[in-house]
């Protein structure tokens, strides 16, 4: 479903020149579930956005279903991204005036979906997360994990069909952590498409590909079996 | 989803209640002296008498010699002589004509109760009634035969019948206007047109005379005018007789007509008056000059709205346009501060019109406020003409219009003011905010 061809981000600032991702190639096909993981500033959250169609790229091509996204204008991206894509954000971005129950409300109130089934979607996912007693509270009034969780029944309410997450049990504890895998195996059983950022390589292990991001490109570690290729093909990479 | 849009913008400007307070209080007094001036404005150029205002003519004729110029735009004078004034009202083969000016008394009653009170009062023809359109509550105008004979007869309003006999049925009452004493054979509704259209020389926002009498008193009884009156030439005058065979200008005359034809009968007649005056040695300029013009015409012809006024108007939108310039600065600081929200906000599938649409309910949401706001510094802007001077009594008002205005006016000049602040947040890339850990 997601194809990205030489994809290049140069970000510039003032003098200094940074290539997040340079001949970025990567092809995600429907019902997967990925795992990405890589060094800190390697370009993984910008990866995650231009999927997202949060940002847009320098160069290359970035077809998504079929379509070619730097073809589309801005409201057709939005469009496109309310339909599609579900997001659980590095930094879990939820919006401080709103209670945790209006918070994973919004991107359903963006979808147009009906009151009735808002509320029940919204009551159902907290509950996945284990917050369903804490609707009405702020997110400051909560802690970073619980936040973290808000940001995923956010996520899972839209019932995205392809979810991009950074690091989404980042903030939680190791059970929390395992529970928070298996609704999003559990979601991508259902049919979702998720590409997941973690540090996390117990999580890494337990999806069915693994990719590697490395100085903004991509090293694809699904061809090779066990942790000693892996590191080889990595070692190879970066010139080690 | 507006719905929603008004709770988000509810709850934001309830986040920051000295900002908001700040912005409501600069859009409440920008609006409340735009309200003002517009109020006035709008009284003062509100049609007095809308269904009758293209057909009630106002009758001007030149009577002046050669090379005499008079304060009007086209050297006419606005009244006419007393002898002009009979004479067409006797002549004019027309049936809605009449002819009046205002004068007064000190009127009483039999009731040593009820102090005397000076009042102005109009001395007028019977058509009077039916052409401005006073409604009788009871009794009627009196008879051609009692005008003729100047029978004392009067007719009054009903606050005049309410202040001298404590109720509005006194037909067959007597009054005494100064000492003679008239019998009332009529009680009208209460009347004042915003504007006094029918005799602007004497105060175009001045209160119109609540009593009327016949117009042939004024040589039955020698009842000189309270208004204005402009001579144009040295003339002796020692007494009324005198004064009203002068060529002094002290009368109004005011015809009303159906449609174009019933005007051209009318300019031709007027034509012929002044040509046999001619004959008679007065009008003695190259050319017949006389003009008809309607209420609407007259009221534009005398000025009176002035230039001022639209000048005020102008003035007062540009203070308004000062105080939305302050809030702007102010949305902008506030609506970046909120930038990281709606990164979000589009990263969860918002469009940036539906951004763009939130903050301007938010800003229109304020406008509101501030006009709401408003309203209560214009009524107070208002109340304090009203007390510098009787005048402004019934035109430092706010009719409905006005004070549905005042909002709409808000509202619209702060999503003006709006526009960019939203434009700049709904411009920003979702992604910058997102990144930040
Ligand atoms: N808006 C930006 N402007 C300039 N440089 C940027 C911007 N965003 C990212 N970068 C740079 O691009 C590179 C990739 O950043 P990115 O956030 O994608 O890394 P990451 O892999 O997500 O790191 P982490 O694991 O720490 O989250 C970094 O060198 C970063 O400094
Ligand atoms: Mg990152």
């Amino acid at each position: 479903m997601l194809v990205m061809n030489n994809i290049g981000k140069v970000y510039q600032t003032d003098m200094v020149q940074t290539h997040a991702l340079r001949d970025f190639n990567l092809q995600v096909n429907e019902g997967e579930f990925i795992a990405v993981t890589g060094p800190s500033g390697s370009g993984k959250t910008t990866f995650l956005n231009i999927a997202g169609m949060l940002e847009g790229y320098s160069s290359g091509q970035y077809m998504l279903d079929g379509i070619d996204v730097g073809k589309l204008n801005d409201n057709q991206r939005a469009d496109l991204r309310n339909q599609k894509i579900g997001f659980i954000f590095q930094g879990f971005n939820l919006i401080p005036d709103l209670n945790l129950y209006e918070n994973v409300e919004v991107p359903l109130r963006y979808r147009g979906v009906k009151a009735a089934e808002r509320k029940r979607r919204i009551e159902n996912c907290l509950e996945q997360v284990g917050l369903a007693g804490r609707a009405k509270h702020l997110p400051q009034q909560l802690s970073g994990g619980q936040q973290q969780r808000v940001a995923i029944a956010r996520a899972l309410a839209g019932e995205p069909r392809f979810l991009l997450a950074d690091e989404p049990t980042g903030n939680l504890d190791s059970l929390m952590a395992r529970q928070v895998m298996e609704l999003l195996e559990q979601i991508n059983r259902d049919g979702a498409t998720i590409v997941m950022v973690t540090h996390d390589p117990e999580l890494a292990r337990r999806t069915p590909r693994n990719i590697q991001i490395v100085d903004g490109q991509v090293a694809d570690f699904t061809l090779y079996q066990g942790k000693g290729a892996a590191s080889q093909a990595l070692k190879s990479q970066v010139g080690a | 989803m507006f719905a929603h849009y008004l709770d988000l913008a509810w709850r934001s400007l309830k986040a920051t209640p000295l900002a908001t307070s700040l912005m409501a209080l600069a859009i409440a007094i920008g609006i409340g002296v735009t309200m003002v001036s517009l109020s006035v404005y709008h009284m003062m150029s509100a049609d007095p008498i809308p269904s009758k205002s293209s057909k009630l003519y106002a009758v001007q004729l030149q009577v002046m010699d050669e090379g005499q110029t008079y304060h009007s735009a086209d050297d006419i004078p606005f009244q006419l002589t007393f002898l002009d004034a009979k004479n067409l009202y006797q002549t004019l083969n027309i049936d809605k004509k009449v002819v009046m000016f205002k004068s007064g008394f000190a009127v009483h009653v039999n009731n040593p109760e009820v102090s005397p009170m000076l009042q102005t009062t109009r001395l007028i023809t019977r058509e009077f009634f039916a052409m401005f359109e006073l409604n009788f509550l009871y009794g009627g105008v009196w008879s051609q035969s009692q005008a003729d004979n100047a029978a004392p007869v009067t007719v009054i309003d009903e606050t005049i019948a309410q202040k001298l006999f404590g109720r509005s049925d006194v037909v067959g009452e007597s009054i005494y206007l100064a000492q003679r004493r008239y019998q009332v054979v009529g009680v009208t509704k209460e009347w004042q047109p915003n504007v006094k259209m029918y005799d602007l020389n004497n105060g175009a926002f001045a209160d119109a005379e609540r009593i009327f009498i016949p117009f042939s008193h004024a040589a039955a009884y020698e009842i000189d005018t309270w208004g204005n009156t402009n001579g144009w030439k040295r003339e002796e005058i020692n007494n009324f007789t005198d004064k009203m065979n002068s060529e002094m200008l002290w009368t109004q005359f005011w015809v009303e007509l159906e449609n174009d034809k019933e005007q051209q009968a009318l300019a031709t007649q007027l034509d012929n008056y002044i040509q046999t005056q001619q004959d008679l040695g007065r009008f003695n300029r190259k050319t017949r000059e006389f003009s008809l013009r309607n209420v609407t015409e007259w009221l534009e012809y005398n000025n009176v709205v002035s230039e001022d006024n639209k000048v005020m108007i102008g003035l007062s939108f540009m203070f308004l346009a000062v105080c939305l310039a302050n809030i702007i600065g102010l949305l902008l600081a506030k609506f970046l501060k909120r930038a990281p929200d709606v990164g979000v906000r589009r990263a969860l599938g918002a469009s940036k019109t539906q951004v763009f649409y939130q903050h301007l309910v938010e800003v229109a949401l304020l406008g509101f406020m501030g006009g709401v706001i408003g309203i209560v510094f214009a009524q107070l802007g208002l109340w304090g003409i009203r007390k510098t001077s009787h005048v402004y009594e019934s035109l430092a008002t706010m009719d409905v219009s006005m004070l549905l205005a005042a909002p709409s006016i808000a509202i619209v000049t702060c999503i003006l003011a709006g526009l960019y602040p939203a434009w700049i947040v709904c411009k920003t890339s979702p992604a910058t905010y997102l990144k930040v850990q």
